[in-house]
């Protein structure tokens, strides 16, 4: 990492340069979003949400876990990873106050709206795409605890109504997820080519 | 009555059966991997759940006209529907405890009967809404006076199977004491108002808004309290689901 700098620094003196922090949220999240999803849709096929045992099942590329049991085993490790990622870094982007100006705020919807510049409007759709994917890992998170633990819980099977409800937007959380990583890329790579992903993860 | 007989020898065979099971149809390294998680994993999730389990905090009920009959699957082990003869019907109590019991079906009726409409919750994710009838868990144990060291409850049932070498074992389940006496932890006698039918657990089955559905053992034939979780924890746990399978 400390090579990755330097280089950065060396060759372009507008490299760009991630805190540490952001990074290590960066990989644990990818992993664990990864895991979490191949192992739900392996659990999602024990019993289709949609249509039940007769309902559409995802083909076995795409799982995690060879079977319901080996699935859950994957899905509540992976849990406490994706969990405690997400917790830890509220925690450090409220205390070192990032959150005042690292999300989409007012000045970029006015962007949006008003500039002629190519740049700070693509850069303020970014920001609109990356923060909206908090509250779809929170959506995630919540609707989860709420599966988990349904009883001791229940104010979270309260909020979403039903049973079903709440495994409908469980399992809508990925394709919004995936939807919105995608665009999280392609943003990134319009707005500051590779070497803004890679600052990122390197 | 013989048929809801079984040895220690059967029971110990059905273990490696489950073995076998629980390796067929995965790969070695796959099957590493998830065992390796589930070690690593499993004693935190257990702790976790048995940390925020609240003995006294009750499920949701529901009105009778929200039961949905037909959302409660049947899942029976090897699709096996043993026969059992209600006239000689006993459940015994026994293991660490002052008082054994030895109960028949009137027995059971006369102990205090509660009435519990709630959502039972499969492994696979499907819910029922379902009323259950019966005597709670907790009146039982109650009469049976645990000793001090009685920490885990052992459930056989007569949900016997024959394996391919002949031999006839049956469903078996082991429960947290505090998941046992719960105030919906029942020994349930009666399904949506209506007698227990029999691919549903009758006589009697433990029913529970606190456990997954494969902890809610049917056919109840012997409750053993116990110190220590047995290393033949469950039918399905030792086919490869977590223990606790709390909700």
């Amino acid at each position: 990492m400390t090579t990755a700098k330097v280089n950065g620094v060396a060759k372009r003196p507008s490299g760009f340069q991630q805190a540490l922090a952001a990074k290590i949220f960066h990989w644990v999240n990818i992993i664990s979003v990864f895991a979490m999803m191949g192992s739900g849709l392996q659990i999602y096929n024990a019993n289709p949400v949609f249509g039940g045992r007769a309902g559409l099942h995802f083909p076995s590329e795409l799982l995690l876990g060879g079977w319901l049991g080996g699935a859950r085993h994957w899905h509540f490790f992976f849990m406490w990873f994706f969990g405690l990622n997400l917790l830890w870094y509220g925690i450090y982007i409220f205390f070192t106050k990032r959150w005042k100006n690292r999300y989409v705020g007012s000045n970029d919807i006015k962007a949006i709206r008003e500039s002629s510049n190519a740049k700070r409007r693509n850069y303020a759709f970014h920001r609109i795409v990356y923060t909206s994917m908090i509250p779809i890992l929170l959506l995630a998170l919540l609707t989860g605890l709420g599966m988990f633990k349904p009883v001791q819980f229940d104010w979270i099977l309260g909020i979403f109504g039903s049973w079903e409800a709440l495994r409908i937007m469980h399992f809508i959380s990925v394709p919004i997820f995936l939807v919105l990583t995608t665009l999280h890329s392609l943003m990134a790579l319009k707005v500051g080519e590779w070497k803004l992903v890679r600052s990122m993860f390197t | 009555m013989s048929d809801l007989m079984r040895t220690r020898r059967n029971f110990l065979a059905l273990g490696g059966m489950g073995m076998l099971l629980a390796g067929c149809g995965r790969g070695a390294i796959q099957g590493n991997i998830e065992n390796t998680l589930y070690t690593l994993s499993d004693p935190l999730n257990r702790t976790f759940e048995q940390l925020i389990f609240s003995p006294t905090k009750l499920a949701q009920e529901f009105r009778a006209n929200e039961v949905n009959p037909k959302s409660l699957l049947i899942n029976t082990a090897e699709d096996n529907t043993p026969t059992v003869n209600l006239d000689q019907y006993r459940l015994t109590v026994k293991g660490l405890v002052n008082n054994p019991l030895n109960l028949s079906l009137r027995d059971i009726r006369a102990l205090p009967y509660k009435s519990t409409t709630i959502r039972h919750i499969c492994v696979e994710g499907w819910d029922a809404i379902t009323q259950w009838g019966g005597v709670p868990l907790v009146e039982v144990l109650k009469k049976a006076q645990p000793t001090s060291e009685a920490r885990y409850v052992f459930f056989r049932s007569a949900d016997g199977f024959v394996n391919d070498q002949g031999q006839r074992s049956g469903y078996y389940e082991t429960w947290d004491m505090a998941s046992c006496v719960h105030p919906q932890t029942l020994l349930a006698y009666e399904k949506n108002k209506k007698p227990l039918p029999i691919e549903n657990g009758a006589p009697i089955r433990l029913a529970s808004p606190i456990k997954l559905g494969y902890k809610q053992i049917k056919w109840v034939t012997e409750i053993i309290l116990v110190a220590t979780i047995p290393t033949q924890a469950g039918y399905w746990v030792d086919l490869g689901y977590e223990w606790y399978g709390g909700v």
